[in-house]
């Protein structure tokens, strides 16, 4: 897993997994809320870059220092705020991963060395490198869930049409 | 004092003032950004003034983030914060197109520059009215163009906001137009102003007939921009 600092001195650890075969399980788990350490799992195939999700990480990071966070966890958040939507459940749904998700971006804030370790333990599949996102990305889904039209393509990457949304998602 | 100088030292470095609102350049999650900070003003009641010091903040958001839609570039919005009321944007390194032109005057006239700077003024006006959206403050420091690709960046969407109304859009370049002849007519050319009329057109040909007569009508008014301003030359 690798680091990223977002905001005040706090940093996101992200780790990309593919042919996981316990989603099941961790989706169990998550849900009972007994994920130790806890971590929030993205459906990487929603993800062309990290970028989008640093800058979901950022405001999960901000609304907690408000302690206005809309979900229960910060990492609930970053989901729910990756989402770029205001439906909660449904955000969960479709930008988490369900019981047959094979490829996963796990994201742990403020991680120590030891719970990086017990991330990567937790989930059985191969750990790749996040460049792979692009590659990976599932683009005609992108495009659906976040209602890019090829005219906005046209003059931006996926990614930023992505950081738009999740930034002004609480404006419109 | 020293609150608004603590202030900025969180906000990274100032770069610009206005009336509304100061300008930072700064750092999101490791990429160049720009903060634009709507200040409080003292004059007002509280509770109105952050009213609508928010409501302005998020008409704002909501507009950039349309004219990016309606296939506008338009800086990639990185974040709101409703409490600070601060806006973070994508970093645009290039000269506005206030300072392209004014390099014209002194250094000579660059035609085919020039041309596309029209070309790219009139098609992205013409796609933005087009959706329905009114910029409200089109003037030559309120364009970028982009260092590296030269692609033609709209910013300020501050007096932005949404209408049907072709009137609203006629005022639009109205703006536009003083802001040329005031500033630019130098390096007035009409031809440049007939390309820029031209796009204009083409990005909104898609339109109903009522309302392409209503472009018509501006088209007229840019021509005589280009006339008017190559006369004085």
């Amino acid at each position: 897993m690798k680091s990223f600092p977002v905001a005040g001195g706090r940093s996101v650890s992200l780790g990309l997994f593919s042919d996981v075969s316990n989603s099941r399980e961790l989706l169990e788990l998550m849900q009972s809320g007994k994920l130790e350490p806890e971590v929030a799992f993205l459906n990487a195939s929603l993800v062309p870059d990290v970028f989008p999700v640093l800058a979901a990480a950022h405001k999960a990071v901000v609304s907690q220092g408000r302690e206005s966070l809309t979900t229960r966890t910060l990492h609930s958040e970053l989901v729910y705020n990756y989402s770029g939507s205001k439906h909660i459940t449904e955000s969960l749904k479709r930008c988490g991963i369900s019981d047959d998700t094979s490829y996963i971006l796990a994201a742990r804030f403020d991680a120590s060395n030891e719970e990086i370790k017990a991330v990567e333990k937790l989930i059985c599949g191969t750990e790749i490198d996040l460049a792979e996102l692009e590659t990976r990305a599932n683009q005609p889904q992108i495009l659906k869930h976040y209602k890019i039209t090829p005219q906005e393509l046209s003059i931006s990457t996926l990614p930023d049409a992505i950081v738009c949304r999740i930034a002004a998602r609480d404006a419109l | 004092m020293d609150s608004t100088q603590e202030q900025q030292q969180d906000f990274g470095v100032l770069l610009k003032q206005g009336a509304e609102g100061r300008v930072f350049v700064s750092t999101f999650v490791g990429r160049k950004c720009v903060i634009k900070e709507r200040f409080s003003k003292k004059y007002r009641h509280p509770l109105l003034d952050s009213k609508l010091t928010l409501k302005r903040l998020n008409a704002e958001a909501r507009c950039m983030t349309k004219a990016r839609k309606l296939g506008v570039p338009t800086p990639v919005l990185y974040a709101v914060d409703p409490l600070l009321h601060t806006l973070t944007f994508e970093y645009v390194d290039g000269l506005s197109v206030k300072d392209i032109l004014l390099g014209f005057g002194s250094n000579g006239i660059n035609e085919e520059q020039l041309i596309d700077i029209a070309t790219q003024i009139g098609n992205a006006v013409g796609k933005l009215h087009d959706g329905g959206l009114v910029h409200g403050d089109l003037t030559t420091s309120n364009m970028i163009i982009k260092n590296n690709t030269n692609q033609l960046v709209l910013i300020d969407f501050g007096l932005s906001f949404i209408s049907t109304i072709p009137e609203d859009k006629a005022v639009d370049l109205y703006v536009l137009e003083r802001a040329l002849i005031s500033m630019h007519s130098s390096c007035g050319d009409v031809k440049s102003f007939k390309a820029m009329v031209r796009y204009y057109e083409q990005a909104s040909s898609s339109q109903a007939t009522w309302q392409k007569a209503n472009n018509d009508w501006m088209k007229v008014k840019l021509e005589l921009a280009g006339q008017y301003s190559c006369s004085t030359r």
